[in-house]
């Protein structure tokens, strides 16, 4: 990554951290608000692959523990899983379909906001599994599916072209993948 | 012909930043490397606070505009003869109205009758909790305010919660919903019993453990914080009263139900009590 893209990068994770500390704690929906830190791996590992999304998701789970009365590092770990989880899963998609973003920062931020729960609870914080776990997976997944694809946009903005990596060399040689 | 390989590139990534996750997280958990974490979540606060400021100054206009742009139409609806005016002075006597209920409530605020002698900073809630998983609200003063870490806070009906992140101008206060939250308490005739009042998340009930079998608990027993020396509340703070009470899972101990004494979920203004278990 050159200096100019962690500068882009750096910029689009401050915009994000950002927006989710002014507008989206406004924006609640009964107790729960949106979290759109949690596009942010979701994006990478849909523009860069697994190994961006897990970089991507852990840089900027650190920036959003910083705000964060949980356990700070949580949303680190969590980040990077997701972050890989999406690319690694979306390899073998094509990852210019409309469909794509929306369905998997649909499917990621359900699925990171599970893990954020059990992982929060083992580590000591037991009322993290007793929220409305439903209503907090609904307004932030569906939410993310909103804005999956200016996200996608600006994410792909900052970050170096699709990634090959994690992929059998035999397929990328063949061409089969965008 | 090709031989099929995949990279581990992005796997070995994913370890090393696992680990290191995990190794934050058990750092944190211990005394040290928390303070430093904590640090960081000062800075943090302190640099967002003004950033939040201005956007909510830029934003509140545009959402009463739209608010007041709705309520007009449907007024249009009601009689076409009404006038833009109207509106005006509608919304001008809504923001008195608002005006004297802020003044009200700071009022209230500052002769709280359980507050006694102590010390008190008033302030306003500026963010309901910065997390879905845990029961917090965001206040305006902090560390140059006289406000230290674990100072309790009250509001209008009784205890709120306590301080838990410290910063320059501003605080954030966990409830006494949030399910890490225990509060010390004495209760029935005389106030002897003592029993210990735990928060299970926001919108649960709280609960009372340490209350014996057969204690008569009415709805409507008023607990109250104990006071015990070295205690992180000073004592006779009202806490929360009963809803329900029956014989508990375990032979020895009464479950008992609870809600707040003060109103956690329209929480405007609060204050802090600059109180020590050392004061």
């Amino acid at each position: 990554m050159t200096v100019r893209e962690a500068a882009r990068v750096t910029l689009v994770v401050a915009l994000f951290v950002t927006v989710q500390q002014t507008l989206m704690l406004d924006l609640r929906l009964g107790p729960v608000h949106p979290d759109i830190m949690i596009l942010l791996p979701v994006v990478a590992g849909l523009v860069g692959g697994p190994g961006s999304g897990a970089s991507m998701g852990f840089g900027a789970g650190l920036v959003a523990d910083l705000f964060l009365p949980t356990p700070f590092g949580l949303s680190a770990l969590v980040g990077c899983i997701i972050g890989f989880t999406v690319g690694i899963t979306t390899l073998a998609l094509d990852r210019t379909a409309g469909w794509l973003p929306p369905v998997a920062a649909f499917g990621a931020s359900a699925l990171y906001e599970v893990i954020y729960a059990v992982l929060g609870s083992v580590l000591g914080q037991p009322q993290m599994i007793h929220v409305d776990l439903t209503q907090v997976v609904l307004v932030v997944s569906v939410v993310n599916a909103v804005l999956a694809l200016p996200a996608l946009r600006l994410v792909g903005w900052a970050l170096p072209a699709a990634s090959i990596e994690g992929v059998p060399t035999s397929t990328v040689s063949s061409g089969t993948l965008r | 012909m090709a031989t099929p390989r995949r990279s581990r590139r992005p796997r070995t990534t994913l370890l090393i930043l696992v680990l290191a996750s995990v190794t934050i997280i058990t750092l944190d958990a211990r005394g040290g490397f928390h303070r430093i974490t904590s640090g960081l979540r000062t800075v943090a606060a302190d640099a967002f606070s003004p950033v939040r400021s201005g956007v909510d100054d830029v934003v509140e206009p545009v959402g009463s505009f739209l608010a007041g742009a709705v309520h007009y139409g449907a007024v249009r609806q009601q009689n076409q003869k009404l006038q833009a005016e109207i509106d005006q002075l509608r919304a001008e006597r809504t923001a008195q109205v608002d005006t004297e209920q802020r003044l009200q409530q700071l009022s209230a605020l500052a002769h709280l009758p359980f507050v006694g002698n102590l010390e008190t900073v008033p302030a306003e809630v500026t963010n309901y909790g910065t997390s879905d998983f845990a029961a917090t609200v965001d206040i305006s003063v902090g560390r140059d305010d006289g406000v230290q870490l674990n100072m309790p806070v009250v509001g209008m009906g009784g205890l709120v919660g306590q301080v838990v992140q410290a910063n320059h101008s501003t605080s954030t206060v966990r409830l006494i919903t949030d399910g890490q939250s225990q509060v010390g308490v004495r209760f029935g005739p005389g106030a002897n019993s003592l029993a210990v009042i735990s928060g299970h998340g926001p919108g649960k009930p709280l609960s009372a453990g340490l209350v014996p079998t057969n204690t008569p608990l009415p709805p409507g027993t008023t607990f109250i914080t104990s006071g015990l020396p070295n205690a992180e509340f000073p004592g006779d703070i009202p806490v929360a009263t009963v809803t329900s009470s029956s014989n508990g899972a375990t032979a020895s101990q009464e479950s008992v139900n609870l809600e707040p004494l003060a109103d956690l979920s329209h929480l405007r203004y609060v204050s802090v009590l600059l109180y020590g278990p050392s004061s």
